[in-house]
Parts: structure tokens; C-alpha cells; sequence
């Protein structure tokens, strides 16, 4: 770890701040407009962002890991920030899969941070997140990927807005001969729902997810949703049903700032 | 367990005539991990392009209303086999292993098999 981390403050961008903490070799979190990107040794280990579901969600939903087990590794492992390897350890995951999913979650929440490429709000030199090491990426990688990934979206239809917004449905448009994903995908656009909550719904990866959504855009079968309602708002719940991402995403950062303290 | 490094060393050590091998994300066309790769073949170009190559065939099963999965995808070069093998997984993931084999060297049937075996330790 190093102590010069101050220089990161005289850049305009994220992406900007991020290559010279790398080029510092620094360790810590670099907190941006949609999210956090964490460092080690000038490495990204981790990112995340309210805007697409964390790796425990994916992990969970997608029914890889019981919700119990998840929560028994946070438990046993968080403090020590060892979230990671008490999956492994304990026989839950393969440490191949935790990697391949870890990294789809790192690469999908450094779009929503990057995609926003403004001025990074504070730099937590020497924090580091509770799951523990699992791979780490090059910030160059996280910036180049970031980017091509945007430009890759942005030709199938260029509104981001999709990437964020509460969506729903274009009154009166089809929506025959659509590909089995996109259907089931434009069956979770309900006027509320944002792309990250339809991801985490489908238990898929929001990058996935936010291709359909902008193809789907693209044919005219989905929109933003006209009068944006307040994004936290909850739809009544048909019958308590599971977990609502809002949440998590609040313990998770709770449980940051506590063990920061 | 295999984590994703010594997966890819796997698919180099284990499976004769194998000399390069790669994990990519499809939708994106992103390599996760890459192994063997020379400077006269680029695995970052070849993931990239080897992607195109996946979603055209789905999109052709997706019009043709085939409701089925690809298990692998084979090409046979003069002297290289390419073989794309798409990853189950609940959560889709939406990735494949990419394995490039000198064909003087290889067996495809125990190749085939042993790939099956690699990548059950990286699906979620």
C-alpha cells in the first residue's frame, strides 16, 4: 500500500483517477456518481453499483448458492474480508465459477461507474471489500472494456437512459416473433422496474440484460417510463414475495462504512 | 477446485494437441481468461471474432425456431481444429470455451470429452 494517493483528486474523470491510482499502485475504493471501484496494488479486485445487482444476488437467485450459505460466508467471512474463499472453503462454489461470476459482476457494475465517466467523489485509501480477494483485473482492462462495451449498446440503440430508468411497455406494440430471451425479458417491463431490477428478477447479468432491453428499445416495444416515479418506490408486494435489491444494496453499505470505522 | 487458471492450464496440459485456449463472454465478446496465445495468434482477436461466430448461430436457431442449446461448435482448418464449447449455466452467463488444436496431434472424440469434463468446473 502506498501513502501518495492524493494526486487522483487533479483529474476531471473516473476512468482518468483510476489509472493514476493504478499507476500508484495504490489499494483502496474510489467512489464515483454510480458506484465504487476497488483497488489493490493499482489492481481492480471489485466494483459495484446500485444499478445492477450484486454478486450475491446473481449467485442466489440464479440458485448457485442457497441464500443461506451466502449469508453464512458473509457471516463468518466479512470482517475478515474473506467472503470469497469461505464459499470456496466450504464447498459451496467451485473457485472457477466464483471467478467467472465475480468478474461478471466486476465488469457490470465498472459500466454503470464508467459509463457516467465524471469527476470521482473521495478515495478511501487502504479500504477493501468484504468479499476478499478473487481475481483482479487491470484498470486498463475495466476502462477499455467499459468503454467498448458502451459503444457496443449504444449501436444497437443509443438512449442509456434504458440502462437506468424505470421502463415499460410502448402502448399498442407488438411483440410477435420475438426470440424466446428477449420475450421473457420484455415480460419483466412492467413501467416500474429498471433494467438492474429486471436483471436481478431474471437472476441474469445486467450487461446481458441491458442488450435485450436496448434491442427491444430499438424495435420499439419498450421505453423509458413516461413519468418517472421515484425510483425507490415499492410496487405492492403480491403475496411477500423474497427480497427487494434496494435492501441489500443498503446492508452491503452499511456494513461497508461500519467495518470502515 | 480448479479455479479459472489452472481450468485453462488444464485445457493445455490434459487435452492432446491442444495450444490455445481461451474463456469469452459472448454477449460482450470479452475474454475472461487466455492461455497460449502467440504473437503470430492473438486470442483477444480470436475471442472477439469466435464470438460473431456463436451469436450467428444462435440468431439462426432463434429464427428457424429451434428451441435447443449449442453444446459445441467444431471448425476444421487445414491443420488447426477450432472448438467453441458454450457453458451451461443457470444464471446465463453467456460464455464459451474457445480451444484451438493441432489437428496432426489431436483426437476430437477424447478432446470433446475432456473439454466436457474442464468446463463442468466453471458453470455456475
Amino acid at each position: 500500500m502506498t501513502g501518495a494517493t492524493a494526486t487522483w483528486t487533479a483529474y476531471e474523470t473516473t476512468s482518468a483517477a483510476l489509472g493514476a491510482l493504478a499507476a500508484e499502485g495504490a489499494t483502496g475504493a474510489l467512489s464515483g456518481e454510480r458506484g465504487i471501484v476497488y483497488l489493490s496494488a493499482g489492481r481492480v479486485v471489485h466494483a459495484e453499483s446500485a444499478f445492477t445487482p450484486d454478486l450475491g444476488a446473481l449467485l442466489t437467485r440464479s440458485g448457485a448458492v442457497a441464500p443461506d450459505g451466502w449469508w453464512d460466508a458473509v457471516d463468518r467471512g466479512g470482517a475478515q474480508h474473506r467472503v470469497g474463499h469461505r464459499l470456496v472453503d466450504s464447498g459451496r462454489l467451485a473457485a472457477g465459477a466464483l471467478e467467472v461470476c465475480h468478474l461478471g459482476a466486476l465488469f457490470d457494475a465498472a459500466y454503470f461507474v464508467l459509463a457516467h465517466d465524471t469527476r470521482a467523489h473521495r478515495f478511501r485509501p487502504g479500504a477493501a471489500h468484504w468479499l476478499g480477494a478473487v481475481r483482479s483485473v487491470p484498470v486498463d482492462a475495466v476502462v477499455r472494456e467499459s468503454g467498448r462495451r458502451r459503444a457496443l449498446l449504444d449501436r444497437i440503440w443509443p438512449d442509456s437512459a434504458v440502462d437506468t430508468a424505470p421502463l415499460a411497455r410502448v402502448p399498442g406494440a407488438g411483440g410477435a416473433d420475438l426470440p424466446v430471451r428477449r420475450v421473457r425479458t420484455l415480460t419483466q417491463v412492467d413501467g416500474v422496474r429498471t433494467a438492474a431490477q429486471i436483471a436481478s428478477a431474471l437472476a441474469c447479468r445486467t450487461y446481458h440484460t441491458l442488450v435485450e432491453l436496448r434491442r427491444l428499445a430499438a424495435a420499439g416495444l419498450v421505453a423509458p417510463a413516461p413519468a418517472p416515479a421515484p425510483p425507490r418506490t415499492r410496487a405492492p408486494d403480491p403475496g411477500g414475495g423474497g427480497w427487494q435489491d434496494p435492501d441489500t444494496a443498503l446492508l452491503r453499505r452499511l456494513r461497508d462504512a461500519l467495518e470502515a470505522l | 477446485m480448479a479455479n479459472l487458471e489452472t481450468s485453462l492450464k488444464e485445457c493445455l496440459s490434459a487435452i492432446d494437441g491442444a495450444t490455445a485456449a481461451a474463456l469469452v463472454d459472448y454477449t460482450s465478446g470479452m475474454a475472461l481468461g487466455t492461455l497460449g496465445g502467440t504473437k503470430d495468434f492473438n486470442l483477444e482477436v480470436a475471442a472477439a471474432g469466435n464470438t460473431d461466430v456463436v451469436r450467428a448461430k444462435l440468431r439462426t436457431m432463434e429464427h428457424l425456431g429451434l428451441n435447443e442449446e449449442i453444446e459445441d461448435i467444431l471448425i476444421t482448418l487445414s491443420s488447426q481444429y477450432h472448438m467453441i464449447r458454450l457453458l451451461k449455466s443457470r444464471g446465463g452467463n453467456g460464455l464459451f470455451l474457445y480451444l484451438v488444436l493441432d489437428s496432426s496431434r489431436a483426437n476430437l472424440a477424447m478432446a470433446r470429452h475432456q473439454l466436457r469434463r474442464i468446463e463442468s468446473e466453471l458453470e455456475v
